[in-house]
C-alpha cells in the first residue's frame, strides 16, 4: 500500500517538474524579443442596447482612472456614462501608492489604452515624453460640448508649446478649504473675545495657556496647515506671490522669516503643540475634539467628523469659527489655488482617437454631465430655495464615486453641482459655507493658477515643496535657528529653485 | 505525577533534573520576561479590537485604550458585507494556498541538490543564486518580462516570480546539510534514488523546516501588495493586503489634501481597524496549527531505525 | 546526528584521472542525474525572472527615459554615482544608515537567538506555545500602525512613558523630535515588531538537536547552563552563521520603510538615511536611472560583504553559504 502511494507521489512530483521546467523554459525562449509581444486586446464589442440615440457602431475605449476604492464595473455612474452615450469603456483604476510607476508602465507597454485621467505632473511627464496626442484638431471637430464647457483661459493650463495635450477638469471652482476654530465655551469662561490680529491671537493663547493647561493652538505637519491663516496675515499666502510685476515663490519672501519667528515663539512658549512636526491631520483632530486642545486649523471636510466627535466627549463644547486674521496694515487677505486639478488626455497610441473624443465630447452633454454629477432629480437630488442638496442614503451609494469619472467639467456649473457633495452633513456644509462667506472680497488668487506645465516648475516643484515644508518645521520647532534661514534659501536656490523661478517669470512676463 | 513531569515526558527526554538555586531564579526571571513581554506585542491588539468595536467619536478623539468605547457592531457588519473586501479575502486565501505550496515544492526541490556536497559546481550556482537577493534588474524590465509572458493581469503572477526564493531555499538547505549522512547511504543501499530519497526519507525528517518555510512563504504571500499593485489591475483578482492598503491609503491625510472629494468620504478609523484585523486573524492562526510540527528529537528514532 | 560545525565530508573523490571538468561533471551527470534533474526548474525559474530582466541595471550608467527604451536611451557614464556621492547631504546620510544599520545589528541581530533560547528553557508547553505566538503579533502590523503606536506611548502630551518618567520625578523626554534619542526609538521599535518573528528560525534549529546528548549531558552532571552552552547553542550555530551573513547583506538597508513613516524633519540630522534621502530627492521626477544607480551602489557594498562574510566565516568556523 505505502510503496504504490510513494510511487504515486514520486510519478507526480516528477510529472509537476518537467511540466513546470517547460514552461519555463518556453517562457524564457519568447523574452529576448519584446517587440514581438502579443498585445492584449482591447475590449471589443460593444453593446449599444439602450444607447442614446446612436446608431453609428462604437469602438470599446479603455481609460486609466486615478486611484479610487471602488470597482468601476459595479459603479452606477460607469453604467450610466454607457447608456447616455453608448460607448463601452472599461476603466483601470491606478493604485494609491506608486501611481506614477504604475501609469508609466501601463502606458509604455502596449496595452491599447485611449484615454487617461492625469494629475499635473503626470499630464506634464506624459505630454513632455511624448505620449499624448495633441487634441486641437479633434477639439474643432468633435469637441463642441467640450468647448461650451471650459472656458479658455482653462485649456492654457494644458497647452504646450501652443498645442493643447489634454482637456483640463478645474473641479469645484475657488474655495478655501481651512480656518482656525476654537473653543467658544473656554473662551467665554475666560472672557477672551475673538482674535482679530496676530497680537490678539497671541494674548488670547498665552491666556489659554495659563488658565487652562491644554494644547493653546494644534497644527498638523503637512502643508497648507503650517502655513494656514497665521501666515496670511504675515503675507504669506499660496507658493506663489506677485512682487512688483514679478513671481515670488514663498520660500523667497522677507515675510516668510517674520511668519517663522512669529511661529517659533509661539513654539518656544508652548502656546503651539510642540509635537507639531510629528502631527497627523488625525492626530491634530485626535487632540482638538478630545478637549486636549483649544484652537485647530481645520479643514472643512473634517468638521463633520470632529465637531461631531467632540460634543460627543464633552457635551458643553461650544465651537466657533475666527474670521481671517487682519494682517499689520489693518487687512485680512487669504491665498487659494484655482489649479487645473486633472487632465484628460488622448494616448498617442491609441487606435481610436476620434472615437476617444467623441466619447469625452459626449460626456460634456449639459444634461448627460449633470446626470453624471448629480444623478437624476427626485431620485439622488433635489432642488431646494435654488440649491441641490443630495438624497440620501442612494446620493452615498451610487455616486460617491461619480467624481472619478467626469473627465472635464462645466466650470459654470459644476461649482453649484458640486455643493451637493458638501450638503450630506449640516456641520460639514455649515463649516464649508462660513469659511467661504468669511473669505469672501479677501481672496488673492495663485498667480500661477492657469500656468501651462512649465519644464522647470514641474520637475522641481514637488521635490522643492517638500524641501521648504520640512524646514519650516525645522525652523518653527527651533531645530535651526532663524539665523540659517538664508542659507536654506541657497541650498534650495540652488537645487533647482533658482531655475523654477526664472521659469516661472518668463511665463509670467510672456502673459501680459 | 505532576504535570510538570507530564508535559517534560512527550516533548523532551530531559528527565528530572536537580535544580540550582540559580537556575530557579533563572526560570522564575525566563517567566516573567515573557509574561511582559507577551504583554506589550498583545495590548496593541486589544487597542485595534477595541477601536474596530467603538464608536467612531470616541477612536477620532483619542479615547480609546484597551476597552471599547461605545460599543457597536456596524463596522463588522460593514466590512463583512462589503463585496470588495470578501472577493479579496479569497483572493489572497487561494493565492497562500496555492502559492505556498508551489513555492516549498520547488524551494526544497532546488535545496536538495544544493545540500550536496558532492555535487559540482556547487559553489558557483549558490553564488548564482545569491547574486539575485542583492541585485536585480528593477521594475520595468521585470514588467516587460511579465508582459510578454502575458502574465499581467492573471493570478499566477501573483506567486510565479516569488515561487524561488533563495533565502528560503538557504534555510532549507542548510537543515538538509546538518541532516545525517548515513539516512542517505543506507537508503542508498536499498537502491533508492535521489528523488526517492527526498520524498520518502529527507522530507519527512524536515518537517520542522519545511513548517517553518512553509510559514514564512503563508506570511510572505499573505502580506505582499506589491506585486498585486504593479501587475494587476482586474478588480476580480486584487488580493487584500492590496484593498487594505488602498483603504489605509486613501484616507491618509496626505492623500486627502489633494482631493477633497475623497476626503469628504474617507474611511472611518472604526471601519479601518476592523478591516485590518479581519485580514490579519486568518494567516495568524497558521502559526499555532503549525507548531505541533516543532518537535524536538524528531530525528532521534529514524537514525537508530 | 552530532551537532556540530565541522564541514559534512568533503566529496568524495573518484579517482578518475585524466578528465577534464566538463568530463567529470557529464559522468557525475550520468550516473546521479536524478540529483542534477532536481535542480533544472529552479535554476531554470531564476535565470528567467531574475536574470532575464537583469538588462535594466544598465540604466544605471544611462539617461533613462521610459519612453525612449532601454536601448535608445544615451548613456551617461558615472554621472549617477557622481550626483549621489557629490550631493551635500550624502555623507551625513551615508554616517546614519552605517549607524543605524551597525546598532540594528549588533543589537538587534543576537536578541531572537536570546529569546528564542530562552523560550527553549520555558518547561511549560501551554505558556510556551501561548508566548510564541503571542510574540510574533506585531510582525503582522504595518509600519503606519506601529510608527503611530509608538509616538502615542511616547508623546509628551499624554504618553505612557513620559506619564511614567514624570511620576518617577524625572523630565519629559520629546522621543520623537530629540536628536539623542531617536535612533533608539528606531531600534526599540524594530526590535519589538521583528524580534518575536525572527525566533522561528532558530526554534526550528532547536528540533535538530539530539536530545541523547542532553542526556548524556546531564549523566555527566552538566547543568542547565553548561547544556545551554555546550549543546544547544553550538547546535543552532550553522544557522545563526547563515542568518548573519544574510544579515549583512542588508547592511545599507537601514530600515527604510521604518524610517520614512517615523521620522520628522526635526530629526532629520541623525534618522535621514540612503533610502529616505532617494525618496525626497526622487519626488516628482522619476528619475530611474539615478535610483538604480543608488540601487547598484548598495548591491555592491552589499554583496561584497556577503562575500567577506562567507569567507570568514569559512576560515574560522569551516561552514558558509557556499
Amino acid at each position: 500500500m505505502i510503496k504504490i502511494k510513494k510511487s504515486a507521489v514520486l510519478a507526480g512530483i516528477l510529472g509537476f517538474t518537467l511540466a513546470l521546467s517547460g514552461c519555463g523554459g518556453g517562457g524564457g525562449g519568447t523574452t529576448d524579443t519584446p517587440a514581438a509581444q502579443p498585445t492584449d486586446a482591447p475590449a471589443s464589442t460593444p453593446k449599444d442596447e439602450g444607447n442614446g440615440g446612436t446608431t453609428a457602431e462604437k469602438p470599446g475605449l479603455r481609460m486609466i482612472m486615478q486611484y479610487g476604492l471602488f470597482d468601476p464595473k459595479t459603479e452606477y455612474a460607469a453604467k450610466y456614462i454607457q447608456e447616455r452615450t453608448g460607448f463601452n469603456v472599461e476603466y483601470e483604476l491606478l493604485p494609491a501608492e506608486n501611481a506614477d510607476e504604475k501609469l508609466n508602465l501601463l502606458v509604455t507597454g502596449k496595452n491599447n489604452y485611449d484615454i487617461v485621467k492625469l494629475n499635473a505632473m503626470q499630464f506634464y511627464n506624459l505630454a513632455s515624453a511624448g505620449a499624448l496626442e495633441s487634441i486641437d484638431e479633434l477639439l474643432e471637430s468633435h469637441g463642441n460640448y467640450i468647448k461650451q464647457s471650459i472656458k479658455q483661459e482653462s485649456f492654457g493650463s494644458a497647452t504646450i508649446d501652443g498645442k493643447i495635450f489634454g482637456i483640463p477638469e478645474t473641479g469645484a471652482g475657488a474655495s478655501i478649504g481651512e480656518a482656525l476654530v476654537v473653543r467658544q465655551d473656554w473662551m467665554d469662561e475666560l472672557g477672551l473675545a475673538t482674535p482679530t490680529n496676530t497680537d490678539e491671537l497671541y494674548n488670547v493663547l498665552k491666556t489659554i495657556k495659563e488658565k487652562k493647561n491644554v494644547i493653546p493652538l494644534t497644527v498638523s505637519n503637512k502643508a497648507p496647515a503650517i502655513y494656514g491663516n497665521i501666515a496670511a496675515t504675515f503675507g504669506v499666502f499660496t507658493d506663489w506671490k506677485e512682487v512688483d510685476g514679478k513671481l515670488v515663490h514663498r520660500a523667497e519672501l522677507p515675510e516668510m522669516k517674520e511668519y517663522l519667528t512669529f511661529m517659533n515663539k509661539l513654539y518656544k512658549e508652548g502656546l503651539l503643540d510642540t509635537e507639531t512636526p510629528i502631527n497627523t491631520a488625525q492626530k491634530s483632530i485626535e487632540k482638538f475634539s478630545g478637549g486636549k486642545a483649544a484652537m485647530y486649523e481645520l479643514p472643512w471636510w473634517s468638521a463633520g467628523t470632529t465637531i461631531e466627535a467632540l460634543t460627543k466627549n464633552s457635551p458643553e463644547a461650544k465651537t466657533s469659527i475666527i474670521p481671517y486674521l487682519k494682517g499689520k496694515d489693518g487687512k485680512a487677505a487669504i491665498g487659494v489655488k484655482t489649479n487645473t486639478t486633472w487632465y484628460v488626455a488622448i494616448l498617442k497610441s491609441s487606435k481610436n482617437k476620434e472615437a476617444a473624443m467623441d466619447f469625452l465630447n459626449a460626456k460634456l452633454e449639459p444634461e448627460t454631465f449633470k446626470g453624471i454629477a448629480l444623478g437624476k432629480e427626485g431620485v439622488h437630488h433635489e432642488v431646494k430655495d435654488g440649491k441641490y442638496y443630495p438624497i440620501l442614503p442612494i446620493f452615498n451609494d451610487e455616486l460617491n464615486n461619480a467624481s472619478s469619472f467626469l473627465t472635464g467639467v462645466d466650470e459654470e456649473k459644476y461649482p453649484i453641482y458640486w455643493q451637493a457633495r458638501v450638503r450630506k452633513d449640516p456641520v460639514l456644509q455649515a463649516h464649508f459655507e462660513a469659511f467661504q462667506k468669511n473669505a469672501e472680497g479677501i481672496i488673492v488668487v495663485d498667480p500661477m493658477s492657469t500656468a501651462p506645465p512649465i519644464e522647470a516648475v514641474s520637475k522641481n516643484l514637488l521635490k522643492l515643496t517638500t524641501m521648504l515644508d520640512d524646514n519650516v518645521l525645522q525652523f518653527i520647532s527651533g531645530a535651526k535657528p532663524i539665523d540659517a534661514y538664508d542659507q536654506f534659501l541657497a541650498q534650495w536656490r540652488a537645487e533647482g529653485g533658482a531655475d523654477m523661478v526664472n521659469a516661472a517669470n518668463e511665463w509670467f512676463q510672456s502673459t501680459k | 505525577m505532576d504535570h510538570k513531569k507530564a508535559l517534560e515526558g512527550t516533548n523532551t527526554t530531559r528527565g528530572v533534573i536537580q535544580t540550582s538555586f540559580s537556575e530557579k531564579c533563572f526560570s522564575v526571571f525566563n517567566y516573567a520576561f515573557f509574561i511582559v513581554m507577551g504583554l506589550t506585542t498583545l495590548l496593541p491588539f486589544m487597542n485595534l479590537i477595541a477601536k474596530s468595536l467603538s464608536s467612531e467619536g470616541a477612536v477620532i478623539s483619542g479615547q480609546v485604550g484597551l476597552l471599547p468605547v461605545g460599543v457597536q457592531f456596524e463596522t463588522y457588519k460593514y466590512v463583512l458585507q462589503d463585496s470588495m473586501f470578501l472577493n479579496s479575502l479569497k483572493v489572497s486565501i487561494f493565492l497562500t494556498v496555492v502559492g505556498t505550496a508551489c513555492s516549498l515544492f520547488l524551494t526544497t526541490l532546488t535545496a536538495y541538490p544544493l545540500s550536496k556536497y558532492r555535487l559540482r559546481g556547487r559553489k558557483g550556482l549558490l553564488l548564482i543564486f545569491v547574486f539575485t537577493m542583492l541585485f536585480s534588474g528593477g521594475l520595468i524590465p521585470t514588467y516587460l518580462l511579465m508582459q510578454n509572458l502575458n502574465l499581467v493581469n492573471t493570478f499566477p503572477v501573483l506567486f510565479l516570480p516569488a515561487m524561488v526564493n533563495v533565502y528560503n531555499m538557504l534555510i532549507i538547505k542548510n537543515y538538509f546539510e546538518g541532516l545525517p549522512d548515513e539516512l542517505e547511504e543506507s537508503a542508498k543501499l536499498d537502491g533508492a534514488g535521489n528523488i526517492r530519497i527526498l520524498v520518502s526519507v529527507i522530507v519527512p525528517l524536515s518537517l520542522p523546516v519545511m513548517a517553518t518555510i512553509g510559514l514564512f512563504f503563508a506570511v510572505a504571500f499573505w502580506n505582499d501588495y506589491f506585486a498585486a499593485m504593479i501587475y494587476i489591475t482586474d478588480p476580480a483578482i486584487k488580493p487584500m493586503q492590496l484593498y487594505l492598503k488602498e483603504l489605509l491609503v486613501s484616507s491618509s491625510g496626505d492623500f486627502l489634501k489633494d482631493n477633497v472629494d475623497a476626503a469628504i468620504n474617507a474611511t472611518p478609523q472604526s471601519i479601518q481597524a476592523s478591516s485590518i484585523l479581519l485580514a490579519t486573524i486568518p494567516i495568524l492562526l497558521v502559526y499555532p496549527f503549525l507548531q505541533k510540527y516543532f518537535v524536538k528529537g524528531v530525528l532521534v528514532g529514524s537514525v537508530k531505525g | 546526528m552530532k551537532p556540530t560545525i565541522e564541514p559534512s565530508p568533503a566529496p568524495h573523490r573518484e579517482i578518475k584521472p585524466k578528465r577534464g571538468y566538463w568530463g567529470r561533471l557529464g559522468t557525475d551527470i550520468w550516473k546521479e542525474w536524478d540529483l542534477y534533474l532536481l535542480l533544472v526548474p529552479g535554476i531554470l525559474f531564476i535565470l528567467l525572472f531574475k536574470y532575464t530582466p537583469m538588462y535594466g541595471i544598465t540604466i544605471a550608467f544611462k539617461d533613462f527615459n521610459i519612453f525612449t527604451g532601454f536601448a535608445d536611451s544615451p548613456w551617461v557614464g558615472w554621472k549617477h554615482f557622481e550626483k549621489l556621492f557629490t550631493s551635500p547631504d550624502f555623507a551625513q546620510v551615508f554616517k546614519n544608515t552605517v549607524i543605524i544599520s551597525f546598532l540594528k545589528i549588533v543589537i538587534l541581530f543576537p536578541l531572537p537567538i536570546m529569546i528564542a533560547l530562552m523560550l527553549n528553557e520555558l518547561r511549560n508547553m501551554v505558556f510556551k506555545r501561548t508566548v510564541q505566538t503571542v510574540i510574533y503579533l506585531p510582525h503582522f502590523l504595518s509600519w503606519v500602525i506601529v510608527g503611530g503606536l509608538f509616538i502615542d506611548l511616547l508623546s509628551t502630551n499624554g504618553g505612557i512613558v513620559n506619564k511614567l518618567l514624570v511620576s518617577l520625578g524625572m523630565e519629559q523626554i520629546a522621543f520623537f523630535l530629540d536628536n539623542s534619542v531617536f535612533r533608539g526609538v528606531l531600534i526599540t521599535s524594530a526590535g519589538w515588531k521583528e524580534t518575536g518573528w525572527s525566533t522561528i528560525v532558530y526554534l526550528a534549529a532547536f528540533t535538530m538537536i539530539d536530545p541523547m546528548l542532553y542526556e548524556a549531558a546531564k549523566i555527566d552532571g552538566a547543568g542547565r547552563w553548561k547544556q545551554l552552552w555546550h549543546i544547544t547553542l553550538p547546535g543552532i550555530a550553522p544557522i545563526i552563521v547563515l542568518m548573519f551573513i544574510l544579515r549583512l547583506g542588508n547592511v545599507l538597508e537601514a530600515g527604510t520603510e521604518q524610517i520614512l513613516v517615523m521620522y520628522n524633519p526635526v530629526v532629520y540630522q541623525v534618522s535621514d538615511v540612503i533610502g529616505t534621502y532617494v525618496y525626497r530627492q526622487g519626488l516628482g521626477n522619476q528619475d530611474y536611472s539615478f535610483s538604480t544607480a543608488v540601487g547598484l551602489f548598495e548591491a555592491v557594498i552589499s554583496f561584497t560583504l556577503v562575500i567577506i562574510g562567507n569567507s570568514m566565516s569559512r576560515k574560522y568556523l569551516q561552514r558558509g553559504i557556499w
